[in-house]
């Protein structure tokens, strides 16, 4: 099947009311949950993870793909208002949505933002039919070499590209990757690290471990800071738009935000938030006018909005093309299609083309939904920015312990959830980043069966990933990224 | 004297774990040999480098002035105390009640000091998740004490 095939059929799919509605309620959650500050994507699809056992897997996965690039439109909506992130990518539309809504022109800044937005998903999906086809069909010819490689390159990138301090970020990858054997090894079925625990013997519950990282740590740490936001200001609904001069100066930025957001959402370990600033940076290196950026330029927030909205789309190509997800978001993804039965990778493009073409497909539909309902009910959005967070995370709480217990009617795994959401707050607290636990986490086994497959192909030789040129550029670059970061980071002290 | 302590007692923490990890897995998994690897190799060796993480980070936040931190202990124990019971209490106890006695918990922990929106949260909570759970999902829990 081609691509504009698949994707036609894709739409076929997507349509049928049982996958659109839970496409129209994941955009709109999202928005909700982008638009709140104080619980973010992550948090949601974790929460919404249970929920996905009662729906078909098409379903379950387009709603919670809705969930993601719907948080995408809602986190602009706060970094405009109140220059507050909804959501880590539209932390740097702040920089000049915050100052454009002190002039009283927050209607345009929100409009651009959503039309940049749209523009930005439209792009990423060409990328993504245009890209995952093919890399599925290039993907076949891969061995356990090059998909250990790939994975361990992944794992090094999401670590150290723009990361502070790599050496914690690789210990919260190492870490989850150590969480990730505990369980019945499937090469030998020896229990590891289970202690005696029954209820570890299927491993540790990801259901669990994302809830008590994301929900529970983020909704302590939350409490206090998100309730001091300000009142946002009134939005009317023809304030939203722009004059014909500040409408010219969003196309291109738009464009160019979009291209540079999905070629790096697609790279592993470079994700939206990377590409939301390298598109701001750009706008302003090629602007003739520098000096208006900060002060409410248009494109510093067409930019880097197309190109967040852009990477969470192209994040999807490695994700579905080899089942290797390049970020903590792509990885619950993967988690879920797992849950679904569905092994991403090359071989689901022709085991389940409906799935595969249906998701995509439903990433047209959900963005033109958001475009529909966004502008329409922006002064919706804007005022759930008033609910105080008291009203909302006691019921979040009970929403995880539920949606825990139900995944197999246990309570351990309610106890495991404070655990987690004890250790998860710690980890935010001494700023290690939680996310990059879950991705080892999810990415562990993987590793580990590929890697001992290749290696007993090659007769316990590593020399394997040299030999092969795949493996070994993966390796290689991995190598380099690494020395990159070591290097940074001697600089730093030096100067210091 | 400058000390970074989150970055201390995180490396030191996770430098533990990495040791014990890779420690318990040559002890008690089979390690084999790079051409078929035991149940214990990948643990035994992720150990070792989660070890060696630990150590990196740990040894310069010694010479170094961390950032202050503020632990959020009511929110912390708050949040977690309602877990706790509700986790303890789910069978025992039932849905209804102990959603309630969960949220009003949890809600100690909030700025606002007053107390009958709290009531009305708990309420709202607990009918919400009775409908969506016990009468939407048809979960099988007990929705009263005692069945």
């Amino acid at each position: 099947m081609s691509g504009w095939d698949g994707f036609l059929h894709g739409l076929s799919v997507a349509t049928q009311p049982g996958v659109l509605i839970y496409c129209a309620f994941g955009v709109v959650l999202g928005t909700f949950v982008g638009v709140l500050p104080g619980i973010g994507a992550m948090a949601t699809i974790s929460l919404l993870l249970p929920i996905t056992y009662y729906l078909s897997p098409e379903a379950a996965l387009v709603m919670l793909a809705g969930v993601y690039y719907g948080s995408q439109y809602g986190g602009a909506v706060a970094s405009i208002l109140l220059r507050l992130p909804g959501t880590p990518q539209s932390a740097v539309t702040t920089l000049d949505g915050y100052p454009l809504a002190q002039q009283g022109r927050a209607g345009v800044a929100l409009f651009t933002s959503m039309i940049s937005s749209f523009s930005g998903s439209m792009i990423g999906i060409f990328v993504l039919i245009v890209l995952s086809g093919a890399l599925a069909r290039a993907a076949i010819a891969f061995g356990a070499a090059e998909y250990a490689a790939m994975m361990i390159l992944g794992l090094v990138a999401a670590s150290t590209v723009g990361a502070k301090d790599p050496a914690k970020s690789l210990a919260m990858v190492v870490l989850g990757l150590i969480l990730g054997c505990v369980g019945t090894d499937v090469n030998s079925g020896v229990q590891r690290f289970t202690f005696g625990q029954t209820e570890l013997m299927d491993g540790i519950n990801l259901v669990a471990l994302a809830m008590g990282l994301f929900g529970v740590a983020e909704v302590i740490a939350n409490i206090h800071a998100a309730e001091r936001t300000g009142v946002p200001p009134r939005v009317a609904l023809r304030e939203l738009l722009p004059s014909r001069a500040e409408l010219r100066r969003i196309p291109f930025p738009a464009l160019r935000g979009a291209s540079l957001g999905s070629f790096f959402g697609a790279l592993p370990g470079t994700g939206s938030t990377i590409s939301s600033f390298l598109a701001y940076a750009a706008e302003r290196r090629i602007s003739r006018h520098p000096d208006r950026f900060g002060k409410g330029a248009i494109e510093g927030v067409a930019g880097p909005e197309a190109a967040n909205n852009a990477a969470a789309i192209s994040a999807f190509v490695p994700t579905l093309a080899l089942g290797i997800p390049g970020d903590p978001i792509m990885a619950l993804m993967l988690g879920a299609l797992v849950i679904h039965g569905v092994q991403p990778g090359p071989l689901m493009l022709e085991a389940r083309p409906d799935m595969f073409w249906g998701l995509i497909a439903s990433f047209g539909i959900g963005n033109l939904l958001l475009l529909i309902l966004n502008l329409p009910l922006i002064g919706i959005w804007v005022s759930m920015l008033r609910i105080p967070f008291r009203w909302l995370y006691p019921a979040i709480l009970i929403f995880v312990c539920l949606g825990v217990y139900s995944v197999r009617g246990s309570s351990f795994d309610m106890f495991a959830v404070a655990l987690i959401g004890l250790v998860g707050y710690a980890l935010s607290l001494a700023r290690f980043n939680p996310a990059l636990l879950l991705l080892g986490f999810v990415l562990g086994p993987l590793i580990e069966t590929n890697l001992r497959r290749a290696l007993l192909i090659a007769r316990g030789d590593p020399m394997v990933f040299l030999q092969r040129p795949l493996a070994a550029a993966f390796m290689i670059a991995a190598a380099g990224l690494i020395v990159m970061s070591l290097v940074q980071v001697i600089r730093r002290r030096m100067r210091a | 004297m400058k000390r970074d302590i989150p970055d201390l007692a995180g490396g030191v923490i996770l430098a533990g774990i990495g040791l014990f990890v890779s420690l318990y897995a040559v002890d008690h998994y089979e390690i084999g040999s790079l051409r078929r690897m035991g149940p214990g190799f990948f643990p035994a060796v992720l150990g070792g480098v989660l070890a060696c993480l630990g150590v990196v980070i740990a040894l310069p936040a010694l010479v170094r002035q961390g950032p202050a931190i503020r632990i959020a202990w009511k929110e912390c124990l708050a949040v977690l105390g309602a877990i706790l019971v509700f986790a303890a209490g789910l069978d025992r106890l039932g849905l209804a009640l102990v959603t309630l006695i969960s949220v009003l918990i949890a809600s100690v922990a909030a700025p606002d000091r007053r107390i009958g929106w709290r009531i009305v949260l708990a309420l709202t909570v607990t009918a919400l998740s009775v409908a969506v759970f016990s009468f939407g999902l048809k979960m099988t829990v007990p929705l009263w004490p005692g069945r």
